[in-house]
């Protein structure tokens, strides 16, 4: 009996402390967060920029892989050093918009000084038609005079036209500057708008969000259809609104609609209705402004229950419709 | 047997119950929120916006249960998203401001195409 009792003993602690060294689903968290900053350094659009926040988030990776210890401890490191890539993304992304404005802008002023150039020439060869006719119709003592003249009005012309050229090109440059400060008060108007820009969050905090391994999860709930419906009840579209709002300030990322069944009824005829649903809030979510482009929908039926299929709290919140915000 | 079950005891509670970290670090979660505020946060990065400000709750819940390192990693958890969203904020600006440009000059090239024809360009 005693005997017993130790083995049952030791196969606990056995359990126990197998529990805390293998750890394959961080692993996997890990190696996610590792493909993603691979990725970002092997973009071609993006590698080599903001080299700095690369390299934070080059330690905060290594901290994590490094790692040992309690999985707390670890999925915190995880945490972080996503973070760490997901800030040097960006700020990679804001470089290159930079260098992209650099070049509009001079694309900008070349225009306006190849376009007064072309002014230039069209008041040149006026001049010109205006000296041959004159010449063909006068009388020749007459013409002789006002070769004389017209040579030199022509020169006054042409150094108007220089002037003018000079001008013009005074003007491109004054118009470049005026639209570096125009940049600026849309910078400030920007400013000022996001800071009266709080009721949005109001509105956010009514979607039920979570962060999962693919991204962002935002959660509609077993609100949009009529039991057995696959179009959305009246109102249901404009309560995607917020939806639309929430994934517009994410515009390079893809989206993945799933719809999600109960487990109530004939499988197969549950993922069909969940397809049919994905559907119909994707084209909702197109017809508020989201990019066809970047949106799929998927049926999945009744396997990915969120909670209990037991009772009608739980059945209720497994009948949903799931927006996923895709990281890569 | 006594004294290591003592011992695993004990190591659980200083898993849990270290000294009371500086208050100092939910201050500058708070403060890194504040300022991802002012950078527009809410317009240009509300999810990273709405897990700052659920993240420095839970840090703070954590305080009063005494599971200190619990709530330290939640702080810093929370700071780091403030800061995320101040830069995808700046971005989302650059990225507006390249948007509008590249749109006027595609505008005054057609107008001036139209002016000059085939001589320009």
């Amino acid at each position: 009996m005693n005997r017993t009792l130790t083995k049952i003993t030791l196969v606990l602690v056995l359990g126990l402390l197998s529990a805390c060294t293998s750890a394959p689903k961080k692993d996997l968290a890990l190696e996610r967060v590792r493909g993603e900053l691979d990725n970002l350094k092997s973009n071609p659009e993006l590698a080599g920029y903001a080299p700095m926040a690369v390299g934070e988030a080059e330690r905060a990776l290594r901290k994590a892989e490094m790692a040992s210890g309690d999985d707390l401890y670890r999925s915190y490191l995880v945490y972080m050093a996503d973070r760490r890539i997901q800030i040097a993304r960006t700020m990679a992304e804001r470089e290159q918009h930079e260098q992209a404005l650099d070049v509009l802008e001079k694309q900008y002023s070349e225009m306006l000084i190849k376009a007064s150039q072309l002014e230039a020439d069209y008041a040149r060869k006026d001049a010109e038609q205006a000296r041959l006719l004159v010449a063909t119709t006068a009388e020749e003592a007459q013409r002789a005079r006002e070769e004389k003249e017209q040579a030199q009005q022509n020169e006054a012309e042409s150094a108007r036209a220089a002037q003018s050229s000079a001008e013009e090109a005074e003007q491109a440059r004054r118009l470049a500057e005026s639209r570096a400060s125009e940049a600026e008060y849309a910078r400030l108007e920007a400013d000022l708008a996001s800071q009266q820009i709080t009721s949005l969050t109001r509105q956010l905090e009514n979607l039920q969000l979570r962060e999962t391994e693919s991204g962002v999860v935002v959660t509609l709930g077993d609100v949009l259809f009529a039991s057995g419906q696959t179009t959305l009840v009246e109102g249901g579209r404009s309560s995607l609104e917020e939806v639309v709002d929430l994934l517009q300030t994410e515009p390079d990322k893809k989206i993945r609609v799933e719809g999600h069944t109960d487990s109530r009824g004939d499988a197969d005829a549950n993922l069909l209705l969940s397809e049919q649903r994905a559907r119909a809030v994707l084209e909702a979510l197109v017809s508020l402004g989201v990019a066809s482009d970047r949106i799929s929908a998927l049926g999945m039926g009744e396997d990915f229950p969120i909670a209990s299929n037991e009772d009608e709290d739980g059945r209720a919140r497994n009948r949903r419709v799931d927006v996923i915000l895709l990281d890569n | 047997m006594k004294p290591i079950l003592i011992a695993l005891i004990c190591l659980t509670f200083t898993a849990c119950t270290t000294v009371r970290p500086d208050p100092a670090v939910l201050e500058s979660a708070e403060q890194a929120i504040q300022a991802a505020e002012a950078a527009g946060g809410d317009e240009f990065a509300p999810v990273e916006m709405r897990f700052a400000r659920e993240k420095l709750e839970s840090a703070k819940k954590g305080m009063q249960k005494e599971k200190y390192v619990v709530a330290v990693y939640l702080a810093e958890e929370s700071e780091i998203n403030s800061e995320l969203a101040i830069e995808k904020s700046r971005t989302a600006k650059s990225r507006r401001r390249v948007n509008e440009l590249r749109k006027s000059n595609e505008e005054l090239n057609a107008r001036l195409r139209a002016t000059f024809g085939d001589e320009f360009k």
